[in-house]
């Protein structure tokens, strides 16, 4: 049974394969490379969950935190179906409890075709422009629209250029081009305005090229395989294609993803599309968002667009003031709205601009409306497990009992601290010749830097000898 | 085991039929695109030799027989088998969609992105373009 289960997924692959290269185009152009270094979450793949949306222990780089992540997972699928707009989610836990690692999962496991704007809540103060503005805009950039170009567009490779100069030298010149594919081959008659383009991009016997039909413009490909050996001196530049298959005049189907926000700016008169160029954008006025949505809603109507609405994340959300509150209520509730997931590390506290207390720093009216995961502290083996991710993503050898030390270190100061030695470590380690972190090393950069609470300690000691000390010590105040 | 075999056997027949039906289809475009493009050859065939009147008469080849034919009566001819062919070209990519998706769908794939969506104009392509080609 299990060898034809096989033998069928083969022939299925097959299938797909061959019919995949027949099916009518319609490739997903995105173009965004990330270029991703060594960041605090770099090891974080999704949320770790299998099909029926349980969490596996460890998967995908996510460790513990099983209720937050099965809370994630049902509204990540609520999300990927498109459904819920306007629905707001906030993850709530102490510090380095994992929640932005949540929102990084959901992110990356909503894959490409979904947009996902994070931004942190104190990035929105700006003297240039207004805090609501900052919001709207993030809320804009988190809804895609889809939309489809359609060109028709004659594609073949260059079987020979016939262009007949008049005797005069001066006058119209005539020409012929053949062109074929795997299938077929034919003679175009050419007219002077052609024959300029095609030797304004020496187009040659040889070369893969597409016209588009509507305006007549030609676009090199490349240089077929077939003719590879024409030239033994070729520019590195030169791409070798394979001898497009098929008719000769295709339609040709492409699906963009933009932003409403990128539609925005080029609408945004004053800007200009320059504003794309210097990342300036300014306020946009309020009357062009109008139109444009009053715009991408008739395409909506005439099957010409689709609404993506994506996902806002934001971070540190305790750091927005009480105005900013209002107006994400208010956001909340337009049909062009994505999913808004939001994260604090607060308990009761005041909320920012006011004198009132409220939990998470949020007005009650706005969590009433939220939809809240928690997310609680890491044990000593998710710790472990943690860190034993991170010195591998980190790329560092760490022997079984450095790990141990570096656990008790994480339990009892903070997971952050504990991975900040990780790479400290390294460096102390790859210094003295080793090649695997041994328990002296851990040792040496725990006594070279402080953690948090060893230095306030210090601070308390020689709390005298420093500058501008205060005896009283104030409660720190961040709101 | 007997009847999950027959089951499997089925399904693939299944699957295997709309393949096919997407290649024939596939292959037909292309013969009808050989058949355009041999028209349009043979239009500026007619029109390259001004000289000829009209009304003279040329050889046109049936099948395996060439026919003496006026040449406007050759070129209206000719146009509306173009027009045929665009309209039937048209036809079989409208229906080759369906195909492609229920084929998608015998497979267990997730429907493609986008593809029942209907292009935008040009005009409206070109203010698009501005945010594509940054």
């Amino acid at each position: 049974m299990t060898i034809k289960k096989k033998l069928f997924e083969i022939i299925c692959l097959l299938l797909f394969l061959h019919v995949k290269m027949t099916a009518t185009k319609v490739p997903e152009v995105r173009d965004i490379t990330r270029i991703e270094r060594i960041g605090a979450h770099s090891h974080i793949r999704g949320l770790g969950l299998d099909d029926a949306l349980e969490p596996r222990q460890v998967c995908q780089g996510m460790v513990g935190q099983l209720a937050a992540r099965r809370a994630a997972g049902i509204i990540l699928e609520m999300i990927k179906d498109g459904h819920i707009a306007g629905r707001a989610v906030l993850i709530a836990g102490q510090p380095g409890t994992g929640k932005t690692a949540i929102a990084m999962g959901i992110a990356q496991s909503l894959g490409q075709d979904t947009p996902f704007t994070a931004i942190a809540g104190s990035e929105i103060f700006s003297l240039e422009m207004s805090k609501t503005e900052a919001l709207s805009q993030a809320f804009r950039k988190a809804i895609g629209v889809r939309i489809k170009e359609e060109t028709e567009i004659i594609e073949g490779e260059v079987v020979e250029i016939q262009i007949d100069r008049p005797a005069t030298g001066t006058g119209t010149k005539v020409g012929k081009l053949t062109l074929k594919t795997t299938e077929m081959e034919t003679i175009y008659d050419l007219g002077s305005k052609m024959i300029e383009s095609l030797s304004k991009e020496r187009v040659q016997a040889g070369d893969v090229i597409t016209i588009d039909k509507a305006t007549g413009k030609i676009n090199k490909l490349g240089r077929s395989f077939t003719r590879a050996r024409d030239y033994d001196a070729m520019g590195a530049q030169t791409q070798f294609v394979q001898c497009p298959e098929g008719e000769l005049q295709k339609r040709k189907e492409v699906v963009h993803t933009v932003s409403l926000h990128e539609i925005d700016v080029i609408n945004s008169r004053t800007q200009g599309f320059l504003a794309l160029f210097s990342g300036d954008t300014g306020e946009i006025k309020s009357e062009v968002r109008e139109q444009i949505n009053a715009k991408v809603s008739e395409w909506r109507e005439e099957g010409k667009a689709e609404i993506i609405p994506g996902v806002l994340f934001i971070d540190e959300v305790h750091m927005l003031d009480m105005e900013c509150f209002s107006f994400l209520n208010r956001a909340l509730e337009s049909d062009l709205s994505p999913v808004l997931i939001m994260a604090t590390n607060r308990g009761i506290t005041r909320i920012r601009g006011t004198n009132y207390q409220s939990p998470h720093g949020i007005p009650i009216d706005l969590l009433d409306r939220l939809i809240i995961i928690a997310t609680s502290p890491y044990s000593e083996k998710e710790t472990r497990q943690i860190l034993k991710i991170r010195y591998e993503e980190e790329d560092v050898e760490l022997s079984e009992e450095a790990l141990t030390v570096l656990t008790r270190i994480g339990l009892e100061t903070s997971l952050r601290y504990a991975i900040q030695l990780i790479s400290t470590a390294g460096v102390v380690c790859r210094k003295r010749g080793g090649t695997e972190v041994q328990v002296e090393d851990i040792k040496r950069v725990y006594s070279l830097f402080l953690d948090e609470s060893r230095s306030s300690q210090y601070m308390k000691e020689y709390q005298d000898s420093f500058l501008f000390n205060e005896t009283q010590a104030a409660q720190m105040d961040t709101s | 085991m007997e009847a999950s075999t027959e089951r499997v056997l089925r399904y693939l027949a299944e699957v295997e039929e709309a393949a096919e039906d997407v290649l024939a289809d596939k292959q037909q475009i292309v013969d009808l695109d050989v058949r355009r493009n041999r028209n349009r050859e043979a239009l500026n065939a007619l029109r390259r030799d001004a000289e000829m009147s009209d009304e003279d008469k040329i050889k046109v080849c049936f099948g395996s027989m060439f026919i003496k034919l006026p040449k406007k009566t050759t070129r209206q001819m000719i146009h509306k088998d173009q027009e045929q062919l665009d309209k039937e070209i048209c036809d079989i990519r409208k229906r080759l969609k369906v195909k492609v998706n229920r084929l998608n769908e015998l497979q267990g794939k997730p429907e493609l992105k986008g593809f029942n969506l209907s292009p935008l104009s040009r005009d409206e392509m070109k203010a698009i373009n501005q945010v594509l080609k940054r």
